[in-house]
Order: structure tokens, then C-alpha cells, then sequence
């Protein structure tokens, strides 16, 4: 197994990566469950680094061809899908920003007196 | 309209950037009836001022929320002061408040629990040729998709009783709350009547209306409504 200076660099940064996940994990800044997901991402990423021809297997068995073809529709499949979820995320997020500004508004309503406040 | 319904009548302005017609609407509502809720929904103008010195319930979104979460605001403060009718009347002049009594009837008549205001059953002056076509398309829109029979189905002159304000809870903050608020209509099973109102469009109600492109906007924010919820 030979390491090119490109894959060096991916590794460092992965490295780097697996080390923030796991200090988030440990001071709480993620769940459990998220921390574990983005340790197993960092970890393939590793895997298919030092050992490309692992993805190619996998593109062949799955009748796509090469690994870069292979990466490329994951890529876009898993881009897509972060997308709808920070999209569902910012809805909530909007919802609980109106209810907070209607509670604010209804709190500080201001009374004329024949409101017979 | 009976005195004790008219006492327990609260009429909601939802208003954005509406200053310079605000004080005359509201000025005209208070003639009459004694509880008139303006929500000013985050404006730059002076609208709060306005509100705060003519309504008699002024409230403020500190931001901008949109129109049917100012709607929803008004409601619920409503709600919790005891209405037992509330209407939604829009702020830039548009609709006349000699036709609040025709909006409530059928609801303190126990015929129904919504009364929704429609410009195409009684009179629409100076609509321009695009807006009623956007509105015919809209109503159009509300009998495949939400399968209600209307015959306009974005006007924000409405009437419910305590029970159907109760019931109703509008979500969607921007402009498609319309539409939102006929599916839960429907989805509620609340009796609802369509009558007549009068709708005047003058130069400045123009310029806050919907142009035909913000429909195709409130559309798309519809739909994702509906896809999210």
C-alpha cells in the first residue's frame, strides 16, 4: 500500500474531522446518535482514500462502472437529502420564530382604555 | 346586528407599512364597533403609532411574520380576551365597514360558523383586468385542489365564531394562508357561507396588492405547505 501526498492531506483533514466529532460527541455539542454517524462518515471517507480500489469493487458489483461514478451519484443523492432536511429544519425553526413573536405581541398589547382592560 | 354581538365582536387589522391609510380604517371601525385589534406585523413605517392611538388593541410582531401569522396573531389575542365573533378586515381601505353586519349575521343567526366576504358575488370597483383573472385562477385553484366551491377564495374579509376560531390555526405565515385556511375549513367540517362585500381598489390598495408573479410565490409557498406539513 503506497500513500501519494494528496491522500496524505485528505487523511490529515479526516483525521482532524474524526477528532472534533468525537471531542463534540464527548462535551454534548451533538447527540450520540449524530456523533456516531459522522464518525462512520470520516471512516469510509478514510477507506475509500487509502484504498480506492475497494469503491471500484463496489461500483462493479452495483453495475455502475467506476468508483468516481459511484461517489459522484452518492454525492449528489446525499447532497440532496441534506438539503430537504435543513429545509424541513428551517421550517420549524420559522414556526417556532412566529409563535415567539405572537406570544411577545399578544404580552405587550397595548390597551386603550374603553378595551376595558 | 344585536347589541351583545356587536359588544362581543372583534374586529382584527392585520397591517404592514400601512400608516398613511390606518388611522381612517381603523377611525371608521372604532365608530361602531368597540373592539378593533390591529396587528402591526414588524413595519418601518409609523403604523405602531398609528395603531396605538386609534385601535383599541395595539399589538406589535417585533419582526416581520407575514400576513397570516399577523392574522393568527390577532386571533388568538382575541380569543383570549373572550370574543365570541371575531372578522378580519384587511387595513389599506379596501373593504367597507358597512358590510360587517351582512359578514356576521349568518353566524349569530346560527347558520354558520365562517363567513367568508366574496367580491365576485357583490361588487368589485376598479379591478384591473389581471387581478381578476389572477383571482378567477385562484378560485379555479381552490375547487380542484382543495375541492371547496367558492367564488373567491383570497379575500380577507372573514367572519368565525368562538368555535371555529378554536378550531382554525393558521401555519403558513406569508400570503398562503388562504388557501391553508379553506383546507382546514373543510378538513374541520365548519359550515361556512360565502356573501357579498364590496371591494375598492384604489392607486394605493393596488400597490399592496399581489401582483401576478407574487400569486405564482404564494402558490409555490402552498404547495411546499402542504408537501411539509
Amino acid at each position: 500500500m503506497s500513500v501519494n501526498g494528496f491522500q496524505i492531506i485528505v487523511l490529515a483533514v479526516l483525521g482532524c474531522l474524526l477528532v472534533l466529532t468525537v471531542v463534540a460527541m464527548v462535551r454534548r455539542w451533538v447527540t450520540r446518535r449524530e456523533g456516531v454517524a459522522w464518525t462512520l462518515v470520516w471512516l469510509a471517507a478514510s477507506v475509500a482514500m487509502v484504498w480506492p480500489g475497494i469503491l471500484a469493487d463496489l461500483a462493479r458489483g452495483l453495475g455502475i462502472g467506476r468508483g468516481a461514478d459511484l461517489l459522484l451519484y452518492c454525492t449528489v443523492v446525499v447532497v440532496l437529502c441534506g438539503f430537504m432536511m435543513v429545509y424541513v429544519r428551517l421550517r420549524h425553526i420559522r414556526r417556532d420564530v412566529t409563535q415567539l413573536v405572537r406570544e411577545l405581541a399578544i404580552r405587550d398589547a397595548i390597551i386603550n382604555s374603553d378595551g376595558r382592560g | 346586528m344585536p347589541e351583545d354581538v356587536r359588544e362581543s365582536l372583534f374586529i382584527v387589522v392585520p397591517a404592514y407599512n400601512e400608516g398613511p391609510c390606518l388611522a381612517n380604517v381603523v377611525g371608521e371601525l372604532r365608530e361602531t364597533y368597540p373592539h378593533v385589534v390591529v396587528v402591526d406585523d414588524g413595519s418601518t413605517d409609523d403604523t405602531f403609532e398609528v395603531a396605538r392611538r386609534c385601535a383599541t388593541y395595539a399589538l406589535r410582531h417585533v419582526i416581520n411574520r407575514g400576513q397570516g401569522a399577523a392574522l393568527q396573531t390577532g386571533v388568538e389575542f382575541a380569543l383570549r380576551r373572550g370574543a365570541q365573533f371575531i372578522a378580519t378586515f384587511d387595513a389599506d381601505g379596501q373593504h367597507c365597514v358597512e358590510d360587517i353586519p351582512a359578514v356576521i349575521e349568518p353566524i349569530w343567526r346560527g347558520d354558520c360558523e365562517i363567513v367568508l366576504g366574496s367580491r365576485f358575488l357583490g361588487s368589485a370597483e376598479d379591478i384591473p383586468r389581471t387581478r381578476r383573472l389572477t383571482l378567477k385562477a385562484a378560485v379555479l385553484f381552490t375547487r380542484v385542489v382543495n375541492r371547496v366551491e367558492l367564488t373567491d377564495a383570497h379575500n380577507g374579509f372573514r367572519a368565525f365564531s368562538r368555535r371555529a376560531a378554536e378550531q382554525i390555526h393558521i401555519t403558513l405565515d406569508r400570503m398562503a394562508h388562504a388557501s391553508e385556511l379553506i383546507d382546514q375549513i373543510r378538513r374541520c367540517g365548519l359550515p361556512m357561507h360565502e356573501v357579498p362585500v364590496r371591494v375598492r381598489y384604489t392607486p394605493y390598495s393596488l400597490a399592496k396588492g399581489q401582483s401576478t408573479r407574487g400569486a405564482l410565490r404564494i402558490l409555490f409557498q402552498y404547495l411546499l405547505g402542504r408537501v411539509f406539513q
